[in-house]
C-alpha cells in the first residue's frame, strides 16, 4: 500500500502527476520537494521526483532515488511502476518488465501499468507474455474493437494462427449491423483476418473470404493482389490471369504482376516454344500504352540472337530519341550476358556512325531531335566504356569530351567524367572534376552530395562536410554534422568513417561507425510507439509488416557495412593497442628506441590537445546543455574525436555489438564470416570460429578466406598454450576435420599451403594467391621477404585490378613491411595505373 | 522501374534517395508515421534491374512520393497532401514521378474518399511547377509568403480528385470485369486512358520532373514532433 498523506499533501501529490504528464517539469519538482519537506520519506512521491529528474536527463540521480523511494515503500505500485520506466528509458527491457510485473502483483487491476507492459512484452517479442497481457486488457474492456485486434495480433505474432482468427472472428459476432461502407478499421481488420488465412495455409478459404469482403473493401489494389495470387496457388489459371490483366490495367510497371500473368498463362522464358507468345503477350500490353516501360523492357531480359537484337535496337533508339538519361543503367543488368553485351555495343556504336539518319528508326526526324539523338548515343557511349563489364576508360573519355565540348554547361556530362576519374583511381582529378560539376548548379542537391561523396573518397572529410553544409540546417546542435546525425544521413556517415579509415584516424572511423550502430537502435525503438498507435489507427497489415521488418533490420547493407569496418579496427586495436595512442604512425614498425620517443612525443601533443579540450568543455559546461540556433537542446557529445572508444580495454567485446547482428542477420555474407572467423580465433573460441569457416565454407568453398581461415584454425590448435575443454576439443575432433588433425606441424601446413600457391599460380588469381602468402606469413613470420617479393610479382598477372593492387598494399601494410618494400610495391603498381591516387608516392 | 506501394522495409533508402535530391529531411519515424498511417498512400519507384551485390541487397529506390492525408482539414473537407516528392537525377525523364502520383492520388480517393490533393511547392522550382500544373493538372491555390525556412515563397497547389472520380467510374474498364465477384465491377477502372493523352508533353519535358519539392514546415513537424506526439503520453502509474 502507498504511505498515506495528508489531504494538503495529497492533492500535491496529484499535481505532481499532472505537471509530470504536461513536462511542466521544473513545477512538478517544485511540487515534489514541497512534500518531501514534510514527508522526506514518501516513497511515491520520490518516485515521482526521480520520473521528473529522468526526463530532464539526470539519469543517475533519477536511478538513485528511485531505488531509495523502492527502499522506503516496497510495496507500492507507484515505485515498481517508475523503477520499470526508469529501466526502460535507458533500454533495459528486461529489468523493465520485472518492475512492472511486481507493480502489476501489488495492483493487478492497472490499466496503466498493464499497457506499458504489454507494449515491451511486444518490444522485445515476448509474444507468450504479450498474450497474457492483451488477454488481461481485453477483459477489462472489451467493447473496444481494437483490444480484440491487439489480442489477435499478439496470437499472430506468436504463430497461432488458428486463435489470432478466432478472436477476430468472436469480435466480428458481436457486431449488431455492419459497419459502414467507409468504416476504414472495419475495412483493414476484415482484410488482416484474410491474411491471417492465407498464412495459415488455407488458401482455398482465404480465397473464399476474399470473394465475400473483396466488393466492399476500401484497399482495392490490395485486394486484387490478393485474389490474383491465392488464384495462382490455388492453380486456377484462367481467373488469375484476369486478375493479373486488371492489376496491369492499373498500374503497368509492375514486375511482380507480369510474372503473375507469366505464370498463370504457362508461359516459361526458359522454355524456347514460349518465347514467341511471351513476345506477342507483352507487345500487346506495349501497344496498349505509349509511355509503358516495362513491356518494352521486360523482352530483352528473356530474348536471345537476333530478336534481341530487333527488340534491343528498337528499345535503344526510343529512348535515345527521347534522351533519356537513365537509358544505360536501365539495360547494364544485360551485360552480364556477353552476347547481349556485344550486340548492344554493336548497336550503338553503329548509330554513332550513322548519325546523319537521325536516329528514328524510319530515319526521318527534324534537326532538333537528330542532335539529341547523337546526344544521347555519345552519353550512352561514355557511361558504357566506364561500366566494369565493358570498361575502356580512354574510349569512355574520349565520348565524354566531346559531349563537354558540346555542351561544357552540361552537369551529368561532368559528373560521368569524375566517374570515369574515380576508376582511373585518381580520387583528386575525380573530386575536382565533380566539384566543378556542383558549381554549375548550386541549387541541386543531388550534384552536390555526389560532389560530397567524392571529396570523401579523396580523403577530404573537412571539405565535404563544408559542401553538405550548402543543404544541411546549420543551426542545429553540432552545425552541419550534427545535423547529419539528426538526419540519419548514413551514406555519409559511412564514407565519413571509411575515409578516417583510410587515413588511418581509428578513432573519427569508429565514431561514425558506432553512430550508424547508434541509428539502427534508434529505428529499432521507433517501432515502439506504434505497438499501441497502429491499434488506433487500424492499420494492422501494414503494422505487421513493420514488425518483420523490424526483425530483420540489420540485415540492411548499411549496417553490414559500418559493422565490417568497425570489426576490422577492433581487431586492429587488439593486435596492436598502441594505435589507441592515437597513432597515425604504426608503432610496431619503429625500432624499440624509436618507439619510445614517439610515444612520448605522441603523449605531450595529446595532452597539449586534451588540456585545450577540458578548457573548451568548461566554457561549454557553463551553458550545461548544448542549445542550437533553433533552440533545440541536445546532449552534448564528450567525445567528438572517438577517443574514448578508442581506449576501450576490450575491443573484442566492443565488435561484438557488430559482429553479432552481422553473424545473425547476414549469414550469407561471406567476408562477415571470415571476420567472425578471426574474431572468435583471437577471443579463444575456436568452436564458434569454426561455426564460421563451415559457414563460409558452405557459401563458397573457393574462397580464398576458407582456405587460410582453415589453415589458420589448424595452426591455432596446434600450438595450444593449455588444452581445450574435453568437450570442446571432442567436437573440434569430430567436426573439423579439414586440414586433418595429423597435419599438426607447421611444416605439414606449409606443405599444404604451397601446394595451394602452386594451384592458384597457374589459375592465375590475385585473390587467391594473395591470401596464400598471407596465410604463409601468418604460420612464420619469417617467410616475410619471400611474400613481399611474390606479392609484388601479382602485378604482373594480367588480371588483376586496381582494387585488388590496392587491396596488395593493405596487405603489406598488415605484415608491417618497410617503407621501402611499399615504395617499390607502389612504384611498380603506378607504371601500371598511372594515376591512381592509391599508389602516388607519400 | 517498378513503380509500387511503400513497405516499411523500404523506407532506409526511401530516405536516402531524400536526403540525396532535397534539403527538407526527415527522420526514419516521421517516415513510419505515414507508412503507418496510410499505408495505401506512399509509392515508390524501384530500379529492379541492377545487378545484385549481395544475398541481402535492399530495393534500390530512385523515386518516392510520401503522400498522407490531413488529419486535421481546416476546411472540413477530407483530402491528402503530399509530403514530399522526389526522382534521382539519374531517372529523370522516365514519367516517374507522375506515374508515382497517379497511383497515390486514386489510392486517396478510393481508399480514403479524398475530395482533392495538395502540396506545397517551391515558386523557383519550375521543373516541379511544371509536373503539377502542367502535366498532373493542379492549379495555384495561393502563393504562401515567406513559407520555407529560407524565406522563398510558396506556391500552395491543390487538384480535385473528382475528375479522377469520374474517369475511374466511366472508364470502368473491360479489364476489371468480373475480377470483383459480381458482374459489373466496382468504383475501379483503368487509368490506360488518362495515360494515353495526359502525357503528350514528353517532348517538352526535357525540364523533368525530378526533384519536385515537399514542405518545409512538415520539416518542423518531423524534427519536432515526429510520431510521439501523436501517441499517448507515457503516464505514470494509476497514481493519481
Amino acid at each position: 500500500m502507498p504511505q498515506p498523506l495528508p489531504s494538503k499533501e495529497s492533492s500535491l501529490f496529484r499535481q505532481v502527476v499532472k505537471f509530470y504528464e504536461s513536462k511542466q517539469y521544473k513545477k512538478g519538482l517544485k511540487s515534489a520537494d514541497q512534500i518531501l519537506k514534510k514527508h522526506p520519506n514518501h516513497g511515491d512521491t520520490q518516485a515521482m521526483k526521480a520520473l521528473i529528474l529522468n526526463s530532464q536527463g539526470h539519469g543517475e540521480e533519477a536511478f538513485a532515488l528511485g531505488k531509495l523511494a523502492l527502499k522506503n515503500d516496497m510495496k507500492s505500485h507507484v515505485c515498481w511502476h517508475v523503477y520499470g520506466l526508469l529501466w526502460r528509458s535507458v533500454k533495459n527491457y528486461e529489468e523493465a518488465v520485472k518492475a512492472y510485473k511486481f507493480a502489476l502483483r501489488i495492483e493487478p487491476e492497472s490499466q496503466n501499468i498493464l499497457r506499458d507492459l504489454a507494449l515491451l512484452q511486444c518490444q522485445i517479442r515476448d509474444f507468450e507474455g504479450y498474450i497474457e497481457s492483451r488477454q488481461k486488457i481485453l477483459n477489462a474492456r472489451p467493447q473496444l474493437r481494437q483490444n480484440w485486434t491487439g489480442l489477435a495480433i499478439a496470437y499472430h505474432l506468436a504463430g497461432n494462427y488458428k486463435q489470432a482468427e478466432h478472436i477476430l472472428v468472436t469480435y466480428e459476432e458481436t457486431l449488431k449491423q455492419a459497419p459502414s461502407k467507409t468504416d476504414l478499421e472495419h475495412s483493414e481488420a476484415v482484410l488482416y483476418k484474410n491474411t491471417i488465412i492465407a498464412e495459415s495455409g488455407d488458401t482455398e478459404r482465404a480465397l473464399n473470404h476474399l470473394q465475400e469482403i473483396m466488393k466492399a473493401n476500401l484497399d482495392k489494389t490490395a485486394v486484387l493482389e490478393l485474389k490474383a495470387k491465392y488464384l495462382l496457388q490455388l492453380d486456377r489459371k484462367e481467373e488469375a490471369a484476369k486478375t493479373y490483366r486488371a492489376l496491369l490495367a492499373r498500374n503497368s510497371e509492375y514486375r511482380v504482376y507480369y510474372n503473375g500473368l507469366e505464370k498463370a498463362l504457362d508461359l516459361d522464358r526458359s522454355n524456347d516454344e514460349s518465347i514467341p507468345k511471351l513476345q506477342a503477350l507483352y507487345e500487346e500490353f506495349a501497344s496498349k500504352n505509349e509511355r509503358n516501360d516495362a513491356a518494352r523492357r521486360i523482352p530483352l531480359d528473356f530474348l536471345k540472337g537476333d530478336a534481341f537484337k530487333t527488340a534491343a535496337d528498337q528499345y535503344l533508339r526510343r529512348k535515345l530519341n527521347k534522351g533519356v538519361p537513365s537509358t544505360f543503367p536501365n539495360i547494364k543488368a544485360l551485360y552480364a550476358d556477353a552476347e547481349k553485351k556485344a550486340i548492344i555495343e554493336d548497336l550503338v556504336l553503329g548509330y554513332a556512325s550513322e548519325k546523319s539518319l537521325n536516329g528514328s528508326a524510319e530515319g526521318k526526324a527534324h534537326e532538333e531531335t537528330s542532335s539529341q539523338f547523337e546526344d544521347s548515343v555519345l552519353y550512352f557511349l561514355a557511361q558504357h566504356y566506364t561500366y566494369v563489364r565493358s570498361r575502356n576508360l580512354e574510349k569512355a573519355m574520349e565520348y565524354i569530351e566531346r559531349l563537354i565540348e558540346k555542351n561544357p554547361k552540361s552537369v551529368d556530362y561532368n559528373q560521368i567524367k569524375a566517374r570515369i576519374w574515380k576508376h582511373y583511381g585518381d580520387t583528386q582529378k575525380a573530386a575536382d572534376t565533380i566539384n566543378h560539376a556542383r558549381e554549375l548548379d548550386l541549387k541541386d542537391r543531388y550534384i552536390n552530395t555526389k560532389c560530397a561523396k567524392y571529396q570523401l573518397r579523396n580523403n577530404e572529410n573537412e571539405k565535404a562536410l563544408d559542401t553538405m553544409s550548402k543543404f544541411t540546417r546549420n543551426e542545429t546542435v553540432g552545425g552541419p554534422l550534427g545535423d547529419l546525425h539528426d538526419m540519419q544521413c548514413m551514406w555519409y556517415l559511412l564514407e565519413d568513417g571509411e575515409a578516417y579509415m583510410r587515413q588511418n584516424n581509428i578513432g573519427l572511423a569508429l565514431k561514425r561507425f558506432t553512430a550508424v550502430a547508434d541509428i539502427f537502435e534508434v529505428w529499432q525503438e521507433d517501432q515502439f510507439d506504434f505497438h499501441s498507435f497502429s491499434l488506433r489507427k487500424g492499420q494492422i497489415r501494414a503494422y505487421i509488416d513493420m514488425i518483420r521488418w523490424q526483425d530483420h533490420l540489420r540485415d540492411h547493407p548499411f549496417f553490414t557495412r559500418a559493422a565490417l569496418s568497425a570489426i576490422k579496427l577492433y581487431m586492429r586495436l587488439y593486435d596492436n593497442p598502441d594505435l589507441a595512442k592515437g597513432s597515425s604512425v604504426d608503432l610496431a614498425n619503429l625500432e624499440p628506441a624509436e618507439r619510445k620517443k614517439a610515444l612520448k612525443k605522441i603523449q605531450k601533443e595529446q595532452e597539449k590537445v586534451k588540456k585545450a579540450e577540458a578548457d573548451r568543455k568548461a566554457a561549454a559546461a557553463a551553458k550545461a546543455t548544448a542549445k542550437g540556433d533553433d533552440g533545440e537542446v541536445k546532449k552534448e557529445d564528450t567525445d567528438p574525436k572517438g577517443e574514448k572508444l578508442l581506449e576501450t580495454k576490450e575491443p573484442l567485446e566492443v565488435a561484438m555489438r557488430f559482429l553479432t547482428p552481422l553473424l545473425e542477420l547476414s549469414p550469407r555474407h561471406i567476408e562477415g564470416q571470415d571476420l567472425g572467423f578471426q574474431v572468435h580465433l583471437r577471443r579463444g573460441k575456436p568452436l564458434l570460429a569454426l561455426k564460421c569457416l563451415q559457414a563460409a565454407k558452405q557459401l563458397d568453398p573457393t574462397h580464398p578466406s576458407v582456405h587460410e581461415n582453415a589453415i589458420l584454425l589448424r595452426h591455432h590448435l596446434n600450438n595450444l598454450k593449455e588444452p581445450l575443454p574435453t568437450p570442446v576439443a571432442e567436437s573440434l575432433k569430430e567436426s573439423f576435420t579439414e586440414p586433418p588433425s595429423s597435419a599438426s606441424s607447421t611444416s605439414a601446413l606449409q606443405t599444404l599451403n604451397d601446394d595451394f600457391i602452386k594451384t592458384h599460380a597457374s589459375s592465375g588469381s590475385v585473390a587467391h594467391l594473395q591470401t596464400a602468402y598471407d596465410t604463409r606469413y601468418r604460420l612464420d613470420a619469417a617467410t616475410k621477404s619471400q611474400n613481399e617479393d611474390d606479392l609484388l610479382k601479382t602485378l604482373d598477372l594480367d588480371a588483376i585490378s586496381l582494387k585488388e593492387a590496392a587491396d596488395g598494399l593493405e596487405l603489406l601494410k598488415g605484415w608491417k613491411s618497410d617503407a621501402k618494400v611499399l615504395d617499390k610495391y607502389r612504384e611498380k603498381a603506378a607504371a601500371k595505373w598511372e594515376v591512381a591516387t592509391v599508389f602516388a608516392k607519400e | 522501374m517498378d513503380i509500387r506501394v511503400l513497405r516499411p522495409e523500404d523506407i532506409p533508402h526511401v530516405q536516402l534517395a531524400n536526403i540525396t535530391n532535397l534539403p527538407e529531411n526527415y527522420f526514419c519515424k516521421y517516415y513510419l508515421y505515414h507508412a503507418m498511417s496510410w499505408p495505401q498512400l506512399s509509392y515508390v519507384a524501384v530500379d529492379v534491374s541492377r545487378p545484385p551485390k549481395t544475398p541481402y541487397d535492399p530495393p534500390k529506390i530512385v523515386g518516392y512520393v510520401l503522400a498522407k492525408m490531413e488529419e486535421e482539414p481546416t476546411d472540413g473537407v477530407a483530402h491528402g497532401h503530399i509530403t514530399s516528392l522526389s526522382v534521382m537525377r539519374t531517372h529523370r525523364r522516365l514519367g516517374l514521378a507522375e506515374k508515382l502520383m497517379r497511383q497515390s492520388q486514386r489510392a486517396m480517393l478510393q481508399t480514403f474518399s479524398a475530395h482533392y490533393v495538395s502540396l506545397h511547392v517551391r515558386v523557383s522550382n519550375t521543373a516541379a511547377l511544371h509536373l503539377y500544373r502542367d502535366t498532373l493538372g493542379f492549379t495555384v491555390d495561393k502563393i504562401e509568403a515567406s513559407y520555407y525556412a529560407d524565406n522563398e515563397d510558396a506556391y500552395s497547389m491543390r487538384m480535385e480528385l473528382s475528375n479522377l472520380k469520374d474517369e475511374l467510374r466511366e472508364l470502368e474498364n473491360a479489364a476489371e470485369d468480373g475480377v470483383w465477384g459480381a458482374a459489373g465491377g466496382g468504383v475501379v477502372g483503368s487509368e490506360g486512358k488518362d495515360e494515353g493523352d495526359a502525357v503528350g508533353s514528353e517532348g517538352q519535358k526535357a525540364a523533368d520532373e525530378g526533384g519536385a519539392g515537399a514542405d518545409l514546415r512538415k520539416v518542423k513537424v518531423g524534427r519536432g514532433l515526429g510520431v510521439g506526439e501523436l501517441v499517448e503520453r507515457s503516464e505514470v502509474a494509476g497514481a493519481a
